[in-house]
């Protein structure tokens, strides 16, 4: 009952964003927003969806935006440099994303360090690679990589919108049907009654960073098919876009509570709220604190309801 | 970090001014062009002057800039070329280094009119005027335009004097023939942020034909999102900077032009114009550079 009520609110607070800026701006309500708006979701979906995993055992990683900015690095210069077909290079920037997920992950469980502390030290480290990698400079990668990122078939969407939709479902099956992801809410809930009962809690926390590295690796990939570039000062602040979205849909700070679908309704809530304020013509400093006021405003509508 | 090259047997070491190039971030691709510039008219010059090359992580780390201009004074330089990272912030700790006795020079980013004044210093800047080169690639972009057609202009960072004299240069160019500025937003200097506010300025005014970004990354950001629109070919796009990835684009003609200020050459414009001025005891004075506009 409460998980549709939630929803409900999520749904409310997205309809009223659209009414408010329709009234605001005509051209609002048109296809070329929602073709605009389900452009900019998948790497934010899939970043949401891993950060929704590493979220409910209580975790963090403030890596992703240099990881992303990083994996784009090596797919440009993979494809723009090396010539690499499409699909080599998205295996490449997925494992890429997985290796520096893992050990993000690995460090922080095994040696028992805060995981906003180790990934705040992988936030430098992944930046500096990405510089390293394309000696700072923009790659330029063209048509090879644009299709991704493209609407097919007569549609708004991209290939990239669905794939991201799908790993949203996925996400979802994960967290709330499988074995692995009751185990990472456990640990999230009390890890100490976790220990006690016999569950392994290093294990799956690293394999929820490891997943979260990975699905970034692949949002980089939708980032650059956006943009036919690879810049390597991507996804500066992404980790904020992204953490926003998992909180706004309700998933808690301390662990324990999360759902990857409401974490997708709060990618869709930042994504409205972001082509809205650009299409209203809003000025750099009025769209930060709108966006501040409405993430904290969703929290503590949150916080309220359980109270 | 150091740059030194050992003194030639010729010359005496003692002899030789020391000059320092004080960067923003090397992690840029624009400093890094500038500073490699500067190493290779070191290495042209060995006789002439030491350099040493430092620059700060990340472009709003004022107090590490801060930091650096005061250990280059105590290390007893002649000469510091610097790019601020703030046109006013850097004012305080470069006059400790006038007093110092150490020539200052400001490069790329033009230190605050107000500030020195009110600091009581004179600083000469050597570089190009970003709002001519705006005007002038805006200026091309008019001849493809008719009178009235809409415009809008994707900004720097709004808080940086460069960002604000390219837009006021663009809105020059645009004022003058008689375009519609409909929309003026920031893009951070991103190619991402600016592909999303371009992307809603074409969603929120269908009849926009240019879009005027102040710099080349957002430039290529602008026509990936005229791309996703379905409206390639009908919106023209400017840049600045002339950045090799831009290339492609210019070829093809989805973006019209872009402006080259010779970014290699502005560092080695600041040490010509140091060297200059210790040679000669000259009196300083403000200095400008070429700017071109690049098509095709």
């Amino acid at each position: 009952m409460r998980r549709w009520t939630d929803f409900l609110i999520l749904i409310a607070v997205l309809a009223a964003m659209i009414v408010l800026f329709g009234l605001m701006r005509d051209s609002f309500l048109s296809m070329g927003t929602l073709g605009t708006v389900a452009n900019r979701i998948p790497a934010l979906a899939l970043v949401a969806t891993g950060m929704t995993l590493v979220m409910v055992t209580g975790g963090i990683d403030l890596s992703v935006g240099s990881l992303l900015g990083f994996c784009g690095a090596v797919t440009g210069v993979l494809m723009a440099d090396l010539h690499w077909g499409l699909a080599t290079a998205v295996l490449a920037s997925v494992v890429v994303g997985a290796v520096i997920g893992s050990t993000t992950g690995a460090v922080s469980v095994k040696l028992r360090l805060p995981s906003f502390i180790v990934s705040l030290g992988m936030l430098e480290i992944a930046r500096g690679l990405a510089f390293l990698t394309t000696n700072s400079q923009t790659k330029y990668i063209g048509a090879d990589i644009e299709a991704l990122g493209a609407p097919f078939g007569g549609l708004v969407i991209s290939p990239a919108f669905v794939i991201s939709l799908l790993v949203v479902a996925a996400g979802q099956v994960i967290l709330s049907q499988m074995a692995i992801g009751r185990h990472l809410i456990a640990i999230g809930a009390n890890r100490e009654a976790a220990l006690v009962s016999g569950l392994s809690v290093d294990r799956p926390r690293i394999f929820a960073h490891a997943l979260l590295g990975a699905l970034t690796g692949l949002a980089a990939v939708f980032n650059c098919s956006r943009l036919g570039s690879a810049d390597p000062n991507a996804g500066t602040g992404f980790e904020l876009g992204a953490i926003a979205a998992v909180v706004v849909g309700g998933t808690s700070l301390m662990g324990g509570r999360g759902s990857v679908v409401k974490s997708f309704m709060g990618v869709l809530i930042i994504a409205t709220l972001e082509a809205g304020l650009i299409q209203v013509g809003a000025t750099e400093p009025v769209k930060r604190v709108v966006t501040g006021l409405v993430i904290v405003a969703a929290v503590l509508a949150d916080t309220w309801r359980r109270k | 970090m150091s740059a030194c090259k050992p003194a030639s047997p010729s010359s005496s070491p003692s002899g030789k001014p020391r000059v320092v190039l004080v960067m923003k971030s090397l992690a840029n691709e624009f400093f890094q062009t500038m500073a490699e510039g500067a190493k290779k008219h070191q290495a042209a010059h060995v006789g002439d002057y030491e350099l040493i090359v430092n620059g700060i992580k990340n472009e709003t780390d004022l107090a590490e800039q801060v930091g650096l201009v005061d250990q280059m004074v105590s290390q007893g330089v002649q000469a510091i070329v610097i790019a601020p990272a703030d046109s006013k912030a850097l004012v305080t700790v470069l006059k400790r280094a006038k007093e110092a006795g150490v020539l200052v020079i400001n490069i790329d980013n033009k230190l605050d009119a107000d500030t020195l004044k009110q600091a009581g210093l004179s600083i000469p800047f050597v570089g190009p005027d970003n709002r001519a080169g705006a005007k002038a690639v805006g200026e091309v972009l008019a001849k493809k335009l008719k009178a009235g057609d809409e415009v809008a202009i994707i900004e720097g960072v709004t808080t940086a004097f460069n960002g604000q004299q390219r837009k006021a240069g663009f809105e020059d160019a645009m004022n003058a023939s008689g375009m519609k500025i409909v929309a003026s937003q920031s893009g951070q200097w991103e190619m991402e942020k600016a592909n999303g506010v371009a992307a809603g300025i074409l969603a929120a005014n269908p009849n926009v034909k240019a879009l005027l970004c102040a710099n080349d990354n957002m430039a290529l950001g602008a026509a990936a999102a005229v791309q996703a629109a379905g409206k390639a070919g009908q919106v023209q796009i400017i840049g600045f900077d002339n950045i090799v990835a831009l290339k492609p684009l210019l070829a093809d003609g989805r973006v019209l032009a872009t402006c080259d200020q010779h970014g290699d050459q502005l560092a080695v414009f600041g040490i010509e114009a140091a060297l200059k001025i210790l040679k000669d005891k000259a009196t300083p004075a403000d200095q400008q550079t070429p700017v071109d506009v690049v098509v095709k």
